[in-house]
């Protein structure tokens, strides 16, 4: 009898042990789910209930937020979207903004052609506009790919 | 004899992988002990969401910022079912009214949203009132103050409103936790 009670807990303990399980309580929502919160001007991925900090975006500092969201397809290309269009898009808008600065030195200078000052001016206003595009793709694709990794949780 | 240990094995097996189906299938809600009191509690999703249409895919919200206001999504791709942001009313307490953490950050988030508007709007037109009365070569004492007392507002409303951001996109997380998958 104990010999049977032993081999019915040792069958019992080698299915409680399989990986599935784990698995399974390691992607769980409470524990796993992602959302954006921003700081300061950095953009912060936060992780679970406890909110750990997992990742910290920068303005000039891209993270693999692939890595971050792998277990997910649908979320692996959304950051790629975000990946591919973040950093470009802060530099162009950062480029944009320089350009204004010379744009308002230029206008101040006297005795210099007024096209010089103009021209910075289309240049920067139309700089800081496809910079911001692209920094508004980005965002979009952040928010779709935490919104897709949370979706495949448990 | 063996084949008695084996039957029983196997029965050991089939019962907690029935089990083990359950967990993974199943939303169990977490038990979490409440502090200091030494009992268990269930911290439980509301039983509330069972019918498909409360399921993640068809329900599940999220934002997107657009130049300083927030669109309110369903969904991927869904549609766009309310703005948030400066000066921008919409009750997003009543949009996530069936989780209650998530109502609480929804207040949160509308407190914190109308301070940054405020302040913000406040500080913008003390900045432009300064910087028109630079331009106009006016040798007036108050411009400087006025300039940076415009931005420093403005700073802080634009802090305000990336805290309110902060505590919708908690609104949404909790929403979503709350509904079915």
């Amino acid at each position: 009898m104990s010999r049977l009670l032993l081999a019915f807990c040792t069958g019992t303990c080698i299915l409680t042990a399989t990986p599935t399980l784990m698995t399974a309580q390691e992607r769980s929502y409470d524990e796993n789910a992602l959302r954006v919160d921003e700081h300061h001007g950095t953009i912060r991925i936060v992780r679970g209930v406890s909110e750990t900090v997992v990742a910290k975006i920068g303005v000039f500092r891209a993270v693999d937020v692939a890595a971050l969201v792998r277990p997910s397809p649908n979320a692996v290309a959304e950051a790629t979207v975000f990946q591919r269009n973040y950093r470009p898009g802060t530099w162009i808008a950062s480029l944009g903004i320089a350009t204004l600065g010379a744009a308002i030195g230029a206008s101040r200078i006297s005795g210099l052609n007024q096209a010089v000052p103009t021209s910075l001016t289309i240049v920067s206003v139309s700089l800081i506009t496809y910079g911001g595009f692209k920094l508004e793709t980005a965002h979009r694709a952040l928010s779709k790919a935490i919104w897709w990794y949370n979706r495949d949780l448990k | 004899m063996k084949s008695r240990i084996l039957r029983a094995l196997l029965i050991g097996a089939l019962v907690s992988g029935a089990t083990a189906g359950a967990q993974t299938i199943g939303h169990a809600a977490p038990t979490v002990a409440a502090p200091g009191s030494g009992t268990t509690v269930i911290s439980g999703r509301p039983s509330a969401a069972s019918d498909s249409s409360h399921s993640y895919d068809a329900q599940a919200l999220r934002f997107e910022t657009h130049w300083g206001s927030g669109d309110i999504i369903r969904g991927a791709a869904g549609p766009v079912i309310g703005t948030v942001g400066w000066f921008r009313d919409f009750d997003v307490e009543k949009l996530v009214a069936s989780s209650p953490q998530a109502v609480t950050e929804a207040r949160a988030f509308k407190t914190n949203n109308f301070r940054g508007s405020l302040v913000g709007g406040i500080g913008a037109l003390t900045l432009a009132a300064g910087t028109v009365i630079t331009a106009n070569s006016s040798n007036n004492a108050a411009s400087p103050i006025l300039i940076i007392a415009g931005a420093g507002a403005m700073v802080w409303g634009v802090q305000h409103l990336n805290a309110g951001y902060s505590r919708l996109s908690r609104a949404f997380w909790w929403y979503n936790r709350d509904l079915k998958r």
